[in-house]
């Protein structure tokens, strides 16, 4: 290796380092970073408490209805829960800035809520998550889900049975 | 640690070497017995770094501990949770998919590529060839840009689930991959001259710390250090998983055995990762990555192999009819090859200590675990 001709190509292409905090950090699309909640589209099916090996992702019953929470201070970002969430409503977004003052440690949490709501046609209170409607076969229009979602369990197992019988 | 002489004679001392820092910043501690400059007898005490993983691993589920394996240790992340994987599809029975099985290989030999890369750069340091060190190390990095590029990170790449893997190759990361290894091959060709050619390295590297095939042989050594003395085994030949068995498979050996045919062995593999890659893209059958929702896993026992950058790694698995596994179990390559260091050390100089550590390539993460 001719250390010359590298020296060369070295003062020509410049540091190889990034000027990171002066000026952006390269970071890849598809970078594993921290994790971001859409609960509209949360099926509520769990699976991603289940999966996540550190024990970061939690559901809580509450009053209001299903909390979801991730602790990133816990989170190992090795994307499990996304990998297995079938709606894809938990997802690792690009975003790895994770220093925090001592005083945030508690607030590094990422947190979202399935409200709870009254079922339309029984008028159980029942939460209010996005319908599994994947496997549902003819495919569902959006105003059928949306009919769907505003039903509790019972009702929306019903709802799919009179529909099968249907078609 | 304190007993830095116990026997003052005036022919042979005691020293200590490590526990922190021999080569890597990885706890291991040597008790020397030097006469004059060159070592007499060598003990290795081991277990500084014990995280208690296997027994963790009977406390998470079997979905939970391909992701926990997988941190057991940095460099060889990758074979771990694919061999813990294979157990389990192995007592499942399932049929992982074609295409799959070639983006496991080419997971497995991207890690392998930075893995030896990280080791020969290492030597450079610990020649003093600290030039050589720091470009042999930006030259890893295009390794490293791929890990984040393709699977999202630099060093976990999460790319195994049981049943398949779960990333995949579109035509834009294929393109990345591509460009990224043909921007590799020249500099991985001209480290390979360097170091065939350099006076520092083979001054330093040449003749020390040798171990015999018939020593390599009574330690059971595995890997690069197995085939640098002549060896001709490699699980990926021998035992083929994955893709392997369709991909142009080449095992590198050399006889000499001594620091510097390791090094050459491992730069040899990286530029054969290169090309296996390269098939595999070239081959790369359409279809499904992984299978879908999560198999069950039946009750059982399995062993499965694969070869990690040091070696070949076992894991035994059973499971019973609870989510956990009952029993985890590894082998790791360098727990046979860090006991040939007795070998390799013997009659040598203090000054080479670090070299003959470092060209084992000690994982101490991985056999401590």
């Amino acid at each position: 290796m001719n250390f010359l001709t590298l020296l060369a190509r070295n003062l020509w292409n410049g540091p190889s380092t990034e000027a990171f905090p002066f000026g952006p950090a390269v970071t890849p699309k598809r970078f594993r970073g921290k994790i971001a909640f859409d609960a509209p589209s949360c099926e509520g099916c769990k699976i991603c408490e289940r999966v996540c090996p550190a024990g970061a992702i939690r559901f809580t019953k509450t009053a209001d209805g299903l909390g979801f929470s991730c602790w990133h201070d816990t989170c190992v970002f090795c994307g499990n829960c996304e990998f297995y969430c079938p709606t894809k409503s938990v997802h690792q977004t690009t975003d790895w800035h994770l220093s925090h003052t001592q005083a945030e440690k508690y607030s590094m949490v990422e947190s979202g809520l399935i409200p709870n709501q009254v079922c339309v046609e029984c008028g159980a209170t029942a939460l209010d998550t996005a319908p599994s409607v994947a496997a549902v076969k003819p495919p569902m229009s959006a105003e059928e889900v949306a009919d769907l979602r505003g039903r509790c369990p019972k009702c929306r197992a019903k709802f799919l049975k009179a529909r099968r019988a249907k078609s | 640690m304190t007993d830095v002489t116990h026997t003052t004679t005036a022919e042979t001392y005691t020293i200590p070497v490590g526990p922190l820092h021999v080569a890597l910043e990885e706890p291991m501690y040597f008790k020397i017995d030097v006469r004059g400059e060159t070592i007499a007898n060598v003990d290795i005490n081991a277990g500084h770094v014990h995280r208690g993983i296997e027994y963790l691993t009977t406390k998470r589920t079997i979905y939970q501990n391909v992701i926990l394996t997988e941190r057991i240790c940095s460099l060889c992340s990758n074979s771990h949770p694919e061999t813990f994987a294979m157990a389990a599809e192995q007592i499942a029975g399932l049929e992982v998919p074609e295409r799959a099985l070639y983006l496991r290989v080419i997971a497995g030999e991207i890690k392998r590529i930075a893995s030896n890369l990280f080791n020969i750069a290492i030597l450079a340091h610990l020649v003093g060839y600290e030039t050589l060190f720091m470009h042999v190390m930006e030259v890893r990095e295009v390794a490293q840009d791929i890990k984040e590029s393709v699977f999202g990170n630099r060093m976990d790449l999460g790319a195994v689930c049981i049943g398949g893997v779960r990333y995949d190759l579109d035509d834009e990361t294929t393109a990345y991959l591509s460009g990224a290894l043909d921007k590799l091959v020249p500099e991985i060709d001209e480290i390979i001259a360097t170091y065939r050619t350099n006076g520092s390295i083979l001054g330093r590297t040449r003749g020390i710390g040798i171990l015999k095939r018939e020593d390599a042989l009574a330690c059971g050594v595995v890997g690069p250090v197995a085939r640098a003395s002549g060896i001709d085994y490699d699980v990926r030949m021998v035992a083929p998983y994955a893709a392997y068995d369709r991909l142009p498979m080449v095992v590198h050996t050399l006889t000499d055995g001594d620091v510097w045919s390791r090094a050459m062995i491992r730069l040899a593999e990286a530029r054969t990762a290169i090309e296996l890659i390269r098939a595999c893209l070239r081959d790369l059958p359409g279809g499904p990555t992984h299978l879908h929702d999560r198999p069950d896993i039946p009750r059982g026992q399995a062993v499965a192999k694969c070869e990690a950058p040091r070696g070949e790694l076992i894991y035994y698995l059973k499971t019973n009819d609870n989510p956990e596994p009952e029993r985890v179990k590894w082998r790791v390559p360098t727990f046979m090859n860090w006991d040939a260091l007795r070998y390799m050390l013997a009659d040598q100089k203090i000054a080479d200590i670090a070299i003959i550590v470092n060209s084992i390539d000690p994982c101490v993460s991985c056999t401590e675990r």
